[in-house]
């Protein structure tokens, strides 16, 4: 026992002074702290783009600056409910806002109406006196040492053509005379800078002859017959579809003035909805409405599966390099001339366990803790998934898991070593061992929508997939005869394999040569003087 | 030699791989507060029966006892083994190293400390205790590695091809070592290719050659295996020296070079005193003792010792 200590000891601190164990440790909360704020960065970043419109007919140009128009309105609303909620005093009744003369609505519904594609609403706010007015009415709410609230950057801004350019000529001749702009060879003015032209929207005058009416054989439209979206930056497509949402709404709108039907009464038809809720059986009663909680708690433990997985094999892996460090400078008979096998073998499982189970508990504190943080009433997602990961019983089921899932692995990878001489060896052997390790990332996706049908069972039962599999379901709540049954079989199973990698381990880690075939290792486990 | 009773008795060891055999019927006994040495040529068993000695592997048949035990893991915080293969952990510290190899013989892991400590500087070497093994040369690690073997202050050392690898200097430094630990009445078996040190080191030694003991015994039993020779030069005719008591042939190797074979009591004083009395011309008269290097390729036979001194 003291051995098994010593040699865990000495495990856990090497690894522990890697520069890879704290790499990982590091990296991970960092990449967490990225991807929650990448977004919010990346807003942030992106300049106010320019695009020029070529509209010789005059034909969508208003209809376009008045869709950027409530582009911006929108995120102005969406930044100032932020801004409300972060700086508002809390315990003050919602603000009332009349808006469209409909009953007294608060700030939140404000933005709940105004974020979707509701023109009228957007119209009616920026009617109503837009930002000014609704910060008026929020005056005195407001704490004490709140900032003056900051109108966001316009995401796009539509500017004239650049000079030289004839907006007389032809639409094909202008397209190509921009060209050097929408490359990035030339800039354009932008209130004081000169920046990159975003893109160019040409519309042929003919474009209107060759508008898509239902009915008709679809023609496959020419360039020239098109509205035509010019930009080298493809995978920024807000603009795009802002513009052609803005046209087709303009056609359309022309469309009903010419069949005579009223658009106030289509827009009122389309605006009806009939409710729906999502309800799940299994919660109690009253509480059976599905919530973001709900969703996430059915995803998350996929998010677990990942971490699972990775965890293991990156530990498991780190057992099977420093067994064929230790095999192939033979410290390994200096060792053994000391403490036995078996010593050696629980004591590294031991060490190397607590080096992985630290690097594992610190990613999953910088999750919570960056969860924590990031939690707030806006911040639904951060909240909720911060709910489900503390709340329920999947971090206690990782722990459990990772424990037999790495006991599980970590022998057969120790045994691996230990009839390997070279990494290369070890390579070798560990394909086969790789692709019935790839199963369960596989499977990860599919079992969640039906935790609890014959592929997610029958995968349970099989002990090497049991830990992530289990894990996956861990949401769905399993039948009992699942969790306990796979739980005392993976048990039954680590023990087994324990004990036969103690057999491989003990013969295997003193052999030098050609790595033992498969009838030379039965052999092994049934000779009597294997284990010493 | 000590009357005690015997560090190590191997009785008939036998160990297969296979249908090969590595070591084939090998007897010997270890008195206490000897120096032993194992010697062989490459392939021949050694480490296979220092392995076994060590229970390291099983033995297929035959029996050992270790400090009175049937098995070197009953005893194991009394042994110190030095592999013949180098290996250190490349990111410990040296003295981390030589205290964590002590505390898995059973010190506290203190004492082990203040060990590695005290071994460093006694054998010159405290300004590394806290480089990392993979900054020190190979000559400094071995070091660092027999100082590991022998922290724990065991009274029984097995160390196999102790000197290989190792710089004049640093033999010289290691036969201080083994000369320390054997004034300290440690029992010691070190294998080694080396005539010399065995020659300068060992009280009895055992020769190995395809899995069997060929010798064991004496250094001086071992020089008696072989007949003693003489070299004489002489113009003279050294027939006569045949009448000499002792003297069993006589080879003429060149015009004026003759090669005696005495028997194993025969006296060379004798021969020198014949050839006086029979006023030979002596140009020269070599009565040197055969060395271990001659036992040896005696013994095992030029083939395999070729291929040893390869």
């Amino acid at each position: 026992m003291r051995n098994t200590w010593l040699v865990a000891r000495r495990e856990f601190t090497e690894n522990v002074q890697t520069k890879g164990f704290w790499l990982g440790v590091i990296t991970t909360p960092l990449l967490l702290l990225l991807a929650v704020n990448a977004q919010r960065w990346l807003d942030s970043r992106t300049p106010t783009r320019a695009f020029v419109v070529v509209d010789p007919g005059g034909l969508y140009v208003e209809a376009i600056d008045a869709a950027i128009e409530r582009l911006h309105q929108r995120e102005v609303l969406r930044e100032f409910g932020q801004y409300v909620s972060k700086h508002a005093l809390r315990d003050e009744a919602p603000t009332a806002l009349d808006l469209e003369d409909t009953p007294a609505v608060d700030v939140d519904k404000l933005i709940e109406q105004v974020s979707d594609a509701n023109p009228a609403a957007v119209d009616a706010f920026v009617t109503k006196g837009g930002v000014t007015m609704a910060l008026a009415m929020i005056q005195g709410r407001l704490a004490a040492d709140a900032p003056p609230f900051e109108e966001p950057r316009r995401s796009f801004v539509r500017v004239p053509l650049p000079d030289g350019i004839d907006p007389e000529a032809s639409p094909a001749d202008v397209a190509e005379a921009l060209r050097p702009w929408l490359r990035g060879d030339r800039t354009i003015p932008l209130d004081d800078r000169n920046v990159d032209l975003f893109a160019a929207v040409v519309i042929p005058p003919e474009v209107i002859d060759h508008v898509i009416r239902p009915g008709g054989m679809p023609q496959p439209p020419s360039t020239a017959e098109s509205v035509q979206f010019w930009a080298a930056n493809l995978a920024d497509t807000d603009l795009a579809s802002e513009v052609e949402r803005a046209i087709n709404e303009a056609q359309r709108r022309e469309a009903f003035a010419e069949l005579d039907v009223d658009e106030a009464t289509v827009r009122a038809a389309q605006g009806t909805s009939v409710p729906m809720v999502k309800l799940n059986p299994t919660k109690a009663a009253g509480r059976e409405q599905v919530s973001m909680a709900d969703q996430i708690r059915q995803w998350a433990p996929a998010g677990f599966v990942y971490l699972l997985w990775i965890s293991i094999f990156a530990i498991a892996s780190m057992l099977l390099n420093n067994t064929i460090e230790e095999k192939s400078n033979r410290l390994v008979e200096v060792l053994l001339s000391s403490i036995t096998p078996w010593e050696l073998m629980t004591g590294k499982l031991a060490g190397i366990a607590a080096a992985g189970l630290t690097m594992v508990s610190t990613w999953l504190a910088a999750l919570v803790g960056v969860l924590w943080w990031q939690a707030g009433p806006q911040a639904e997602f951060a909240r909720s998934l911060l709910e489900v990961v503390t709340g329920s019983g999947l971090l206690p089921a990782f722990l459990a898991y990772f424990v037999l899932g790495y006991l599980l692995y970590g022998s057969i990878f120790l045994a691996l070593g230990s009839i390997c001489n070279t990494l290369k060896e070890a390579q070798n052997m560990m394909q086969p061992v790789m692709l019935v390790m790839i199963v369960p990332l596989l499977t990860m996706v599919f079992i969640p929508k039906d935790p609890n049908g014959t592929l997610a069972r029958v995968m349970s039962w099989i002990p090497l997939y049991t830990p992530f599999v289990m894990m996956n379901r861990a949401a769905a709540s399993p039948p009992a005869v699942d969790f306990y049954g796979t739980s005392v079989l993976l048990a039954c199973s680590v023990l087994f394999t324990l004990w036969l990698a103690g057999r491989i381990f003990s013969v295997g880690i003193l052999r030098t040569g050609q790595p033992p075939r498969l009838v030379e290792l039965l052999h092994w486990l049934t000779r009597r003087d294997a284990a010493s | 030699m000590s009357t005690e009773a015997p560090v190590l008795i191997l009785e008939n060891l036998r160990k297969t791989f296979g249908s090969f055999t590595a070591v084939d019927g090998v007897s010997l006994t270890v008195p206490r507060g000897s120096v032993y040495g194992f010697l062989g040529p490459n392939g021949a068993g050694k480490t296979t029966t220092l392995r076994m000695a060590l229970s390291i592997y099983q033995p297929t048949a035959g029996s050992i006892r270790v400090l009175g035990r049937p098995s070197a893991l009953e005893v194991r915080h009394r042994i110190g083994y030095l592999p013949e293969e180098r290996g250190l952990y490349k990111k410990m510290r040296a003295r981390d190293i030589i205290a964590y190899f002590a505390s898995l013989k059973g010190m506290p892991t203190a004492a082990a400390r203040a060990r590695a400590d005290e071994l460093l500087e006694r054998y010159g070497l405290a300004e590394f205790a806290r480089y990392r093994c993979e900054a020190l040369s190979k000559g400094m690690g071995q070091k660092v590695q027999v100082l590991a073997t022998i922290a724990h202050a065991p009274e029984f050392v097995i160390l196999d091809e102790p000197f290989s690898g190792l710089d004049p200097v640093n033999q010289q430094v290691l036969e201080e070592l083994i000369d320390d630990l054997r004034r300290a009445g440690t029992t010691i078996i070190f294998s080694t290719h080396i005539m010399e040190h065995a020659e300068r080191l060992c009280d009895r030694l055992v020769l190995i050659a395809r899995g069997r003991a060929v010798f064991d015994g004496t250094l001086s039993e071992a020089r008696r295996m072989i007949p003693r020779r003489i070299l004489l030069r002489t113009t003279g005719d050294p027939d006569g020296l045949r009448q000499v008591p002792g003297v069993v042939g006589i080879e003429r190797l060149t015009d004026d070079q003759f090669e005696l074979t005495l028997t194993e009591d025969g006296e060379p004083d004798a021969v020198l005193a014949a050839c006086f009395q029979n006023g030979l011309p002596l140009l020269a008269f070599d009565r040197s003792e055969p060395t271990l290097r001659d036992v040896f390729l005696r013994l095992v036979g030029p083939a395999d010792a070729v291929e040893e001194v390869a």
